[in-house]
């Protein structure tokens, strides 16, 4: 069960169209991506994709499955959004709450064991591994962790355990820690101990129907059997426009910690219907990263570039992570951008944390920090625009002061992907 | 317009050969444009003109073509009636007893069993992204039997080419062969459409006779029986008849005007989807006028190439107007010129090839340099 359907609101004006697990990464991902190829290669063959918050693009890029191998005859990929039934109907008021609404789908497989993921995360993993051990311990819960340095201790739920990994204690965010495991917020349960928790959850008032926040200390208090599974490999949590942006320049600078040239942990995705990327005469590319439709004319440096992105001669590309279609015309220079979707960067534009006499962003709330800038999806942008660092640039309403620098929507269709 | 046809698409071709890129696949299944092959873009004609049965008629060296057609998911033919059909040699407990290998008897079941108005038959050895309505429309106005595209490209392409000669209702009148000093130049683009009703009866008498081959060529030499007429085609297209002019098709691939008509958002040229992950070009890489694709691993310098999926391409090595296929390892310090190296290929360090623009040198599959 992938939990799709939080907001993200962290990553801004990129996820005010778009789920988060929809946002697209590493130039030729969605974050969904990494959960679904995990599921797939670990023999998991049937997976419900628990949506609620703008649904429509990620359920059209999920589809029936195909594209990860999940269309199955016995099994294959759901899209599992609130319903209502004779009861009433109700918003997924938090996670365990999303799969308490769907005991009845969960039941109807009979497993014996269900897995919750995050749809939000990056990250290879072999959930069958952990199964394996959730099975050889006799565990009600497996929750897989992962060192963290232990000066970051206080941003995560922390799991104490014993020699035998069996979690004696969980402190959500401990200002002291005693341990450095932090949770991934990855889960394999025993499904009628889960199931019996999720209804007994259900049923406290007050609660936030969370599995860290309730669940989880629930069936610790209780003395159910909970175990650490240790994960060792590279897991980042998307969940931050820095976080993104810094995760896409892992890829570049680190690519063997999460090595997307295995072949037998391949990550699938849906692929667009573009020809091979071209580079073109007077193009520089140093460190930069490409797939299908891109075309290069001018100096990429340290860059994360998605299908069908152009940019074009004596443009300067660095530090920086474009989604599909983006356009980025000549002469402009853009420095620790994250461009959304098909969105058209004018001429002779200056982004970027050392551009200091441009026009700032810092007076509405949304902004960025460490000198990125984030432009939303579909934008059309001024030629000659400067803009300063941590800028976060989005279709204005009426009475914002971004008119001259947002000058329409790019209404062009991006290319199909199947 | 959707046209009412079923496809058939000639795998081979019996005077089209390209050296060492023919020997383990057939032509239809020769990689072309860094992540294609040549079949992709039949294929996609076809789909993009609203055919959705298509039958591949594969002679010998099927294995690859089966390998990247799959069911036909790809390009959208892998439904419940009308789907991807591919017709190997057909043999049958008659045969057994005589001393044929195969019959037309596969063919024509594929023929008989669609429902469809017309057949539309393409040879592999001819590169465009078209519709076919306009050959279709030709067709069903002038009640001819058979139509068949050309253009007045061909003789720049070399041999081997089929020159018609029509009369003024555009009616086939004569037909040559590689002519050496060609009067007309309407060179036969491969294409041709037919009434699947008279195409039955012609393979028909064609099994009563004893022939166990289908080339257009046999159909278009029927010239003085059956009304054939030519169809101009104005479009853009790459002929594709020998390892230069396959080289050359290549090499046009890195103009932006040729990649434009070729690859239209409008009519999306589809193929094999592999889930390689995104090409990396590395710090100290050098790279100019470059046709590559995902998987790629850029470490020297590159100019005027096309590299297919998967290239791993070495510190200080230098490649310049070279098709290097996929999966090729090209180790440090190797020196690249006009050449085709061919699938899982390795070229080890220090290995310097140079061939000429019009006879490059070709290093056939998985070899070891």
């Amino acid at each position: 069960m992938i939990l799709a359907g939080g907001q993200g609101t962290r990553l801004g004006v990129l996820t005010d169209h778009v789920a988060k697990p929809a946002v697209p990464f590493g130039s030729r991902y969605r974050i969904i991506d990494f959960p679904l190829s995990n599921c797939t290669n670990s023999g998991i063959e049937a997976v419900g994709v628990l949506t609620q918050y703008q649904p429509l693009e990620l359920n059209k890029y999920i589809g029936n499955g195909h594209s990860w191998d999940l269309d199955r005859n016995s099994g294959g990929t759901y899209i599992l959004p609130p319903y209502q039934s004779i009861y009433g109907s109700d918003w997924y008021k938090g996670t365990a709450n999303a799969i308490y609404q769907n005991i009845s789908f969960i039941d109807r497989f009979s497993p014996k064991y269900v897995l919750v993921l995050s749809g939000d995360h990056v990250y290879k993993m072999d959930y069958s591994a952990m199964v394996r051990q959730h099975v050889q311990t006799e565990a009600d819960g497996t929750i897989a962790v992962i060192e963290v340095p232990w000066e970051e201790t206080s941003r995560f739920g922390i799991m104490n355990t014993d020699e035998d990994n069996r979690i004696t204690e969980f402190e959500e965010k401990p200002k002291e820690a005693k341990n450095n495991l932090a949770s991934m917020g990855v889960y394999c349960f025993s499904w009628q101990a889960l199931r019996k928790y999720l209804i007994l959850d259900e049923e406290k008032t007050g609660s936030d129907n969370d599995f860290g926040k309730n669940v989880i200390p629930m069936m610790l208090a209780d003395q159910q059997r909970m175990y650490a599974y240790t994960f060792n490999g590279y897991w980042k949590d998307v969940g931050t426009v820095y976080s993104l942006w810094e995760s896409n320049m892992d890829l570049l600078d680190k690519p063997e910690e999460i090595n997307l040239n295995d072949d037998s942990w391949r990550i699938y995705s849906r692929n667009p219907i573009r020809p091979s990327h071209f580079v073109g005469p007077n193009a520089v590319m140093d460190r930069v990263a490409v797939t299908d439709g891109a075309e290069i004319y001018g100096t990429v440096i340290h860059s994360m570039l998605s299908h069908s992105v152009v940019i074009e001669e004596g443009a300067t590309v660095k530090d920086s992570f474009l989604m599909p279609g983006v356009v980025v015309k000549q002469g402009s220079c853009l420095d620790r951008c994250i461009v959304g979707m098909n969105t058209i960067i004018g001429a002779d534009m200056q982004v970027g944390p050392d551009v200091t006499d441009g026009t700032n962003y810092y007076e509405n709330e949304r902004v960025c920090t460490e000198g990125i800038t984030v432009f939303e999806q579909n934008l059309i942008i001024n030629d000659g625009a400067k803009i300063n660092g941590n800028s976060m640039i989005y279709m204005p309403t009426a009475n914002e002061g971004f008119n001259k620098i947002v000058v329409g929507l790019n209404e062009r269709e991006l290319a199909m992907e199947v | 317009m959707l046209i009412n046809a079923m496809g058939l698409i000639v795998a081979d071709h019996d005077q089209v050969h390209l050296g060492e890129l023919t020997g383990p696949r057939a032509l239809a299944a020769v990689p072309f444009a860094g992540r294609y092959r040549i079949i992709d873009f039949i294929l996609s004609n076809m789909v993009n003109s609203g055919i959705k049965t298509v039958g591949v008629l594969a002679e010998t060296k099927y294995r690859s073509l089966m390998d990247h057609l799959g069911t036909g998911a790809s390009w959208d033919l892998d439904r419940m009636t009308q789907r991807l059909f591919i017709l190997p040699p057909f043999i049958n407990q008659s045969i057994m007893r005589g001393a044929q290998t195969s019959d037309l008897s596969g063919l024509l079941n594929y023929v008989e069993n669609g429902n469809q108005k017309y057949v539309v038959i393409s040879d592999s050895n001819v590169i465009m992204n078209e519709r076919y309505e306009k050959l279709f429309e030709k067709h069903v106005e002038s009640g001819a039997e058979i139509t068949v595209l050309y253009n007045k490209d061909g003789a720049r392409f070399g041999s081997p080419v089929i020159s018609l000669e029509l009369n003024k209702q555009g009616r086939v009148v004569d037909l040559l062969l590689d002519a050496p000093h060609l009067a007309n130049d309407n060179n036969f683009l491969g294409l041709s459409i037919i009434s699947r009703d008279l195409f039955i009866t012609l393979l028909e008498a064609a099994i009563a006779r004893g022939f166990n081959e289908f080339t257009q060529l046999t159909l278009l030499r029927m010239f003085p029986d059956l009304d054939i007429r030519g169809c101009e085609h104005d479009g853009f297209s790459l002929r594709i008849n020998s390892v230069a002019t396959y080289y050359s098709a290549s090499m046009r691939l890195l103009e932006s005007k040729v990649r434009n008509h070729l690859f239209r958002q409008e009519r999306p040229v589809f193929t094999k989807v592999k889930n390689e992950a995104p090409a990396e070009f590395v710090t100290g890489c050098k790279a100019s006028n470059l046709l590559s694709s995902d998987g790629c691993i850029i470490r020297g310098e590159v100019s005027n190439s096309v590299f297919f999926r998967g290239v791993d391409m070495g510190k200080h090595s230098v490649v310049k107007n070279s098709i290097i296929f996929q999966d090729v390892v090209i180790q440090d310090g190797v020196v690249l010129e006009h050449v085709i190296i061919d699938k899982d290929c390795v070229i080890r360090s220090g290995v310097e090839l140079k061939g000429q623009p019009d006879y490059p040198v070709l290093i056939g599959k998985g070899s070891l340099v």
